[in-house]
């Protein structure tokens, strides 16, 4: 299977960034990292020259998944933590839609933690963009499971007494076929990275470094972002060296690596072509609709 | 017939009368798990149905997962079976201690024949019954088997042959039934079974009852038109019927044969099955493929439907169709996963924060499993709404022979899609007067939209205006007004004029039903009304029936008899309404039903 897999349509140069920008005003904070995120979106999106309603865009709940009403495709902004299997139902009930999953770190590693590893193991054809701040932002400044031990919080007021989920090691050691770090400091790297998880044919993560701009970390911006991060392709990392990518993914809490960490170069079959596949192989058992239960004979 | 004479003089029985033809009959067994008994009640239950007979069996277990006790009861009949009925005609006890662990699950009454293991050296006056019954028969069933077959294993075809000699069952359909069972395992196990079941039916002519009783044949022109099914089966193909394209789950007794039956069939009809990591998984896929635009379903059992609650509320609130069936077991919590209650109604009406009303259905039995799903579908998809199905554990699991559902009088709905105009300003929640506005999915040109958990305006944008919010409730509520009309939704059966009536839903609707039937034969006057649409309450419909009625029972399997609450809160009732409420697993029989009437009567 090419890694081109999921846009076999149109020329990629048919539609624009703004073309994917819907007229709903975001409510985010000026400043806040999910702006820069968006944007990278649509960008990455116009490469791939889906048009906007063949895509479905499903979030959870959090400053970051208001996402999906931001942008001219079918949006989905649906409970909290369950933006994962909400999309693979999508993706399986229409495998030919492009699905792309949002939320934050909240969302992703602690009310939805539970479905992060099954969404990996079952492999459907989807991306899963996550905007992780470090803190929950939407109910105003509470403890995240990515934040920081020792983080002070109005729900950690002595400093949090808990190690922090590491986002990239998790998925990796889970088994994600590819594995990437952006911030929207660098919105060119993170529109090709968004890109790139896109074209993957199978499960895709990109961790994106949002900074949340009213309660996150001052020294953590997006401009202190950009001037303290490494790109993996200049450290020479080789992104089918999953090993390798482990180890770099450990210095998550310490070192602002961006790029691909990890991208099988041999992906394998994705769990909706195993489905188009069961349906085209067990088509000819089908009986009448009127006869789906055998007499007694 | 001059030699059965003779014997019966023999052994005393000098008032040997004509045959009495039966038109129903119930028979209730039990042993331990080695004894084959569920197995022999699964041979009685092919074999009629082959015959073209109506029949339900149901099984019981202990709560071991292998081995332990295990009994099952058939009801057999020439017409349809409305309940596994309540007092057996005929006992079989491998072994008392097992019996009498499922107690009021096989009630033995003075008119019961008793059946019993020889070994277990109980004397006929003295077996451990709370009632003497008239005919009680102790059979060297292991000695037989050994005898005949060289094993013990052979037993349960010593009784299938005592029970077809005895009672006039289908001897040649059960024999067939055997051999394709045992077909794998050789010619010598097949000739051994064919020895007890031969002994079987030897033992039975050398002895027969004081008074004959057989069973009357099936009803002409029936035969081989039957089909053997349970209630999860039903609900799986009732599902295809009618156009479902995704399940979303997760194993739960007694719901996972939902699952199962759709994992084999679905793919063939061009959907697909996701056996999701948890209960929450399985709702929020299925309500993502509702979302892409495709019929979907998940199933569960209580606790599982405790964990959906949050995801029907999304599907509430963001307008997208969603059959859920919940197959109720004994609550709450882990309660009693394979017994059967009608408990979980509250749960289901109510286990949703905000203003929410979402449609419930409830089969009456296997046979109506099939249209209930479809038409759960065609509401689910008409009003973009949950639909939940409660079925119960008793419906789900037995096996039970009904004639094939007539899929011509049934019809699918489609949720109600923009056409080429509306699609050129499409408003996905639009207000008008059904509160119903088309549905777009993604693929649809021009349909894109924002769909949410969070309030919303007519466009889809968030919102919270609360003038807005009222709306958009009114929306939601009132569209589903139109179903509480739905006559077709209710079984009302009796006298018009009756001043005694009986509520029921769910399997316990079939022992009211069958109870309404016996009094009235009686010449009492009394009416039953059940419901298929147990929510929202049918104010008119119950209102109408009330009228007339000095004494109204519900009759329910839960201990807080929640239907009788729930029409409490909509409709002013009667003075003599009331409420016949038992907790799960305690059968509620016709007999009780019947006394609770001729109570009322008198």
């Amino acid at each position: 299977m090419s890694a081109d897999a999921t846009c076999s349509c149109p020329t990629p140069d048919t539609y624009a960034a703004k073309d994917f920008r819907s007229t709903l005003k975001p409510i985010w904070c000026p400043g806040c990292g999910d702006f820069g995120v968006v944007s990278a979106v649509y960008r990455a999106l116009a490469n791939i020259g889906r048009p906007p309603h063949e895509i479905a865009f499903i979030s959870g709940i959090g400053c970051s998944s208001r996402i999906p009403g931001y942008t001219t495709a079918y949006g989905f902004n649906t409970v909290h933590g369950r933006a994962l299997p909400i999309a693979q139902g999508i993706k399986m009930a229409s495998p030919e839609l492009l699905v792309l999953a949002a939320g934050g770190d909240g969302d992703g590693f602690s009310i939805g933690g539970g479905h992060v590893p099954h969404a990996i193991r079952r492999n459907l054809d989807i991306t899963y963009l996550v905007m992780d701040n470090q803190i929950y932002g939407l109910t105003k400044g509470q403890l995240s499971p990515t934040s920081a031990r020792g983080t002070k919080t109005p729900s950690s007021l002595y400093g949090s007494i808990e190690d922090p989920v590491n986002p990239l090691l998790y998925v990796l050691a889970y088994g994600a076929g590819f594995v990437a770090q952006g911030i929207p400091g660098d919105m060119d790297g993170l529109a090709k990275l968004i890109e790139e998880a896109i074209r993957y044919p199978g499960f895709s993560f990109v961790n994106i470094q949002s900074p949340c701009v009213t309660f996150g970390n001052p020294e953590n911006q997006v401009k202190a972002q950009k001037a303290k991060m490494k790109k993996l392709a200049d450290l020479g990392h080789d992104p089918t060296n999953r090993l390798r990518a482990m180890d770099l993914a450990s210095a998550y809490s310490t070192e602002l690596y961006t790029g691909v960490f990890y991208k099988n170069p041999n992906p394998p079959e994705t769990y909706d072509s195993h489905i188009k596949q069961m349906q085209q192989d067990l088509a000819p058992q089908a009986k009448p609709l009127d006869q789906l239960l055998p007499l007694a004979t | 017939m001059a030699k059965e004479r003779h014997l019966l003089e023999k052994k005393g029985y000098l008032d040997a009368k004509e045959i009495i033809m039966l038109n129903d009959l119930i028979i209730g067994m039990a042993g331990s798990g080695g004894d084959g008994i569920v197995s022999a009640g699964e041979s009685l239950i092919s074999a009629s149905a082959k015959e073209g007979y109506f029949a339900i069996l149901t099984k019981s277990f202990g709560s071991q997962i292998r081995g332990g006790e295990s009994s099952c009861r058939l009801r057999v009949s020439t017409l349809p079976v409305l309940n596994p009925g309540g007092t057996l005609d005929v006992a079989v006890v491998l072994n008392w201690e097992d019996f009498l662990r499922f107690g009021g699950e096989l009630p033995v009454g003075p008119e019961t024949i008793v059946i019993y293991e020889a070994k277990t050296k109980v004397a006929p006056d003295a077996v451990p019954l709370k009632v003497k019954p008239a005919t009680v028969l102790a059979v060297p069933l292991e000695e037989m088997a050994i005898k005949a077959a060289g094993t013990e294993l052979a037993k349960n075809n010593v009784v299938l042959g005592l029970l077809a000699g005895w009672f006039g069952l289908a001897q040649k359909a059960i024999i067939e039934g055997i051999h394709k069972k045992f077909a794998k395992k050789g010619a010598d196990v097949l000739a051994g079974n064919d020895r007890a079941f031969a002994a079987g039916l030897e033992y039975a002519a050398q002895n027969p009852f004081a008074q004959d009783k057989r069973l009357s044949p099936p009803a002409p022109g029936k035969h081989a038109s039957k089909v053997l099914t349970d209630g999860n089966e039903m609900i799986g193909a009732g599902a295809i019927f009618a156009g479902c394209k995704f399940f979303g789950g997760y194993p739960i007794t007694p719901a996972s044969e939902i699952m199962q039956y759709l994992q084999k069939e679905l793919y063939k009809y061009g959907g697909s099955v996701l056996q999701a990591e948890d209960e929450i998984a399985g709702v929020a896929a299925a309500v993502g493929a509702s979302f892409a635009g495709k019929k979907a379903m998940t199933a569960t059992s209580g606790p599982g439907l405790s964990l959906k609650t949050e995801v029907l509320g999304l599907s509430s609130l963001a307008e997208l169709p969603l059959v859920c069936v919940n197959v109720q077991r004994g609550g709450p919590s882990t309660g009693m996963p394979t017994k059967p209650e009608q408990a979980d109604l509250f749960a289901a009406a109510f286990s949703s924060h905000g203003d929410t009303v979402r449609p419930i259905l409830a089969p009456i039995g296997v046979a109506d499993c099939f249209e209930v799903t479809v038409e759960a579908f065609n509401i689910a998809e008409q009003y973009q709404t949950p639909v939940i199905v409660l079925s119960d554990q008793e419906i789900a699991q037995r096996k039970e022979i009904v004639d094939p559902v007539d899929t011509s009088k049934l019809s699918l709905v489609d949720r109600l899609r923009p056409n080429a105009q509306e699609l050129e300003n499409y408003t996905r929640f639009k207000l008008n007067d059904t509160g119903i506005s088309p549905l777009s999915h993604p693929g649809m040109k021009g349909g894109a939209y924002l769909a949410a958990g969070i309030e919303h305006n007519e466009k889809g944008s968030p919102t919270a205006s609360g003038e807005m919010h009222a709306k958009m409730n009114d929306k939601r509520l009132n569209k589903l007004n139109p179903l509480k009309r739905r006559q077709d939704l209710f079984i009302i059966e009796g006298d018009a004029d009756a001043t005694i009536g009986l509520i029921a839903w769910g399997s316990i609707a079939g022992v009211a039903l069958e109870a309404v039937r016996i009094t009235r034969a009686a010449g009492i006057k009394v009416k039953v009304l059940v419901p298929k649409l147990v929510y929202p309450v049918a104010e008119d419909i119950y209102r109408e029936f009330f009228v007339g009625l000095n004494h109204c029972i519900v009759v329910e399997q839960s201990h807080q008899g929640q239907l009788h609450k729930i029409i409490r809160m909509w409709v002013d009732t009667p003075k003599g309404f009331t409420a016949f409420a038992k907790s799960g697993a305690n059968p509620i029989t016709p007999e009780e039903v019947v006394q609770k009437i001729r109570a009322l009567a008198s």
